[in-house]
């Protein structure tokens, strides 16, 4: 079962700096492009232990800091390993100046 | 006053090259009776264990890793040893069967410390230098520091920081490998007649090992004391009662002790037949250490079937780590794991093959009892060099005599010959300059 919820508010979230929220009790990382802003987890999936909103963000790619596995923070695909999985991806809406997010 | 003494330590001199470190075993000199004496201190100073170490396990031989059946999925490997280095076999990705240094290429700690397992890739306890399964360096943490702060300098390049990977080669479903350049091919490297050993221990090519299991044991002896045992049909029936007792080796028996390639490897094989065992016979009767009235509750454990149809036993040494034992019907890998010079690693690998039937299986699982560290026969080895280290060590300038069936290394067909021991050292000298 999904549901929305208020992630943070937009003016917390700022370009080329991943803002780390905790959303229904998941791990969730928010990436803003202007006036969007994407969701992913925020978990590295190689060994989920890790936050990769501690990395290293070079446009659109989030680095791993514990073993540098890439991941595009706009669809979620892993781009080298040691990580193997894609990172979740989370639906995004704008609403009275809050990022609102479906977990 | 200072309270640093450090600073009044003048620097060391200059080295020069008329002045060239010497260990002390450069100082040693073999006895004059060369063929045939051994001295004692070869099993005691430490300076000689580190040049054998160099020589022979980190040299141009190969040594014993593992079996193939042990790592037979993508991500699963095992844990061995070749001389005192760690390594790990691990079945990669692409199918082939990688080994690698157990050794963090940061800081030369042990990164793997299970014994066997199924990864996907290998990460350091101590900072998490984590590689995969071909051992590229994948990925650390804090690459790029924190905060600003720390990291790892802009023109390292994780392509030049892997584990160290070695060279590998199987036969019949055997791994062996090498840390060596150097080492010549596997097959040149075992020879002719120990090459086609392998192949028969391991089914000819026509049969898929199959792991039965493990035993292991601590020697507190010298690796070379456990060598020369495992090349010395003479104790045989001397020292194992239970072989004789149970007719399983025999004095009268068709035997040959064949020293290859110099002394490198040492073949030592007997015929029996199934009709005698479990029988005792005149000669034997003769000495003193057979118990004739002994049977055992379950006599299947001393009656083995001729499986390879040459009604044979043979039982081989490969330098510089593994013996291949052919007791019966229990085949086992005995892989020689020095750990100091006074203590050494037996770890024995126990295997049959995948289409052995029900009675096979079981006559293997029982007649392995008489192997490993509390086997009916074995434990006589393991009890008599464990008297023995402490002997040679007490008196290192004592010489030990090896003349038993003449003073050459070549090939006889009896059991009451040392020409294994003389060819080994024959060898051995040669390759360690003494």
């Amino acid at each position: 079962m999904t549901a929305w919820h208020c992630a943070s508010a937009l003016e917390n979230v700022w370009e080329g700096a991943p803002l780390a929220v905790m959303v229904d009790g998941q791990a969730v990382a928010l990436y803003r492009f202007g006036d969007q802003v994407h969701a992913v987890g925020d978990l590295c999936p190689h060994q989920k232990d890790v936050k990769l909103s501690d990395g290293y963000l070079d446009g659109e790619t989030i680095e791993c800091p514990m073993h540098q596995s890439c991941f595009s923070v706009k669809t979620g695909k892993v781009q080298s390993p040691p990580a193997r999985e894609d990172i979740p991806v989370f639906k995004v809406r704008i609403e009275d100046g809050n990022v609102m997010v479906e977990v | 006053m200072t309270t640093d003494t450090l600073l009044d330590i003048p620097p060391p001199a200059p080295a020069t090259d008329t002045i060239k470190p010497v260990s002390t075993w450069q100082l040693r000199r073999w006895p004059e009776t060369r063929d045939t004496s051994i001295p004692a201190w070869i099993y005691s100073d430490p300076s000689l264990f580190a040049r054998e170490m160099e020589v022979f396990y980190d040299g141009p031989g190969w040594s014993f890793v593992g079996l193939e059946c042990e790592v037979d999925l993508p991500g699963a490997f095992k844990r061995s040893w070749i001389g005192q280095r760690p390594v790990i076999m691990v079945h990669g990705e692409d199918g082939a069967i990688n080994v690698l240094e157990n050794r963090c290429a940061h800081r030369g700690s042990m990164l793997c410390w299970e014994n066997k397992g199924v990864v996907k890739d290998f990460t350091c306890p101590y900072h998490h230098w984590n590689y995969d399964l071909q051992g590229n360096l994948l990925g650390l943490p804090f690459f790029r520091g924190a905060m600003g702060k720390g990291g790892m300098p802009r023109d390292f390049q994780k392509s030049e920081h892997g584990l160290r990977k070695l060279r590998v080669a199987t036969l019949g479903g055997i791994v062996w490998a090498t840390f060596s350049d150097q080492a010549p091919s596997l097959e040149d490297y075992l020879g002719e007649e120990i090459h086609g050993l392998v192949w028969r221990a391991t089914g000819s090519g026509k049969k898929k090992l199959r792991l039965l299991g493990y035993n292991r044991q601590l020697l507190p002896c010298n690796w070379k004391l456990y060598l020369e045992n495992s090349r010395d049909p003479y104790h045989a029936t001397l020292l194992h009662s239970f072989f004789l007792t149970f007719g399983l080796l025999r004095t009268d028996t068709a035997f040959k002790a064949v020293p290859t390639i110099g002394g490198r490897h040492a073949i030592m094989a007997s015929t029996y037949s199934a009709a005698t065992a479990g029988q005792q016979n005149e000669v034997t009767k003769q000495l003193a250490s057979l118990k004739t009235d002994f049977t055992l509750e379950d006599m299947e454990v001393v009656k083995p079937v001729d499986e390879m149809g040459d009604s044979s036993m043979i039982n081989f040494s490969v330098l510089p780590s593994v013996f291949f034992q052919q007791h019966g019907n229990s085949l086992a890998l005995r892989h020689l794991i020095p750990k100091s010079v006074s203590e050494t690693e037996l770890s024995w690998t126990h295997y049959g093959f995948v289409n052995d039937d029900e009675d096979m299986n079981r006559r293997r699982l029982k007649q392995a009892n008489l192997m490993g560290p509390a086997g009916y026969v074995a434990i006589d080895d393991s009890e008599v060099l464990a008297k023995m280290q402490p002997v040679a060590e007490s008196a290192p300038e004592s010489v030990q005599v090896v003349t038993m069936g003449g003073t050459g290394h070549v090939p006889q067909d009896t059991m009451l010959t040392e020409t294994l021991i003389r060819g080994f050292y024959s060898y051995y000298r040669e390759k360690m300059g003494l």
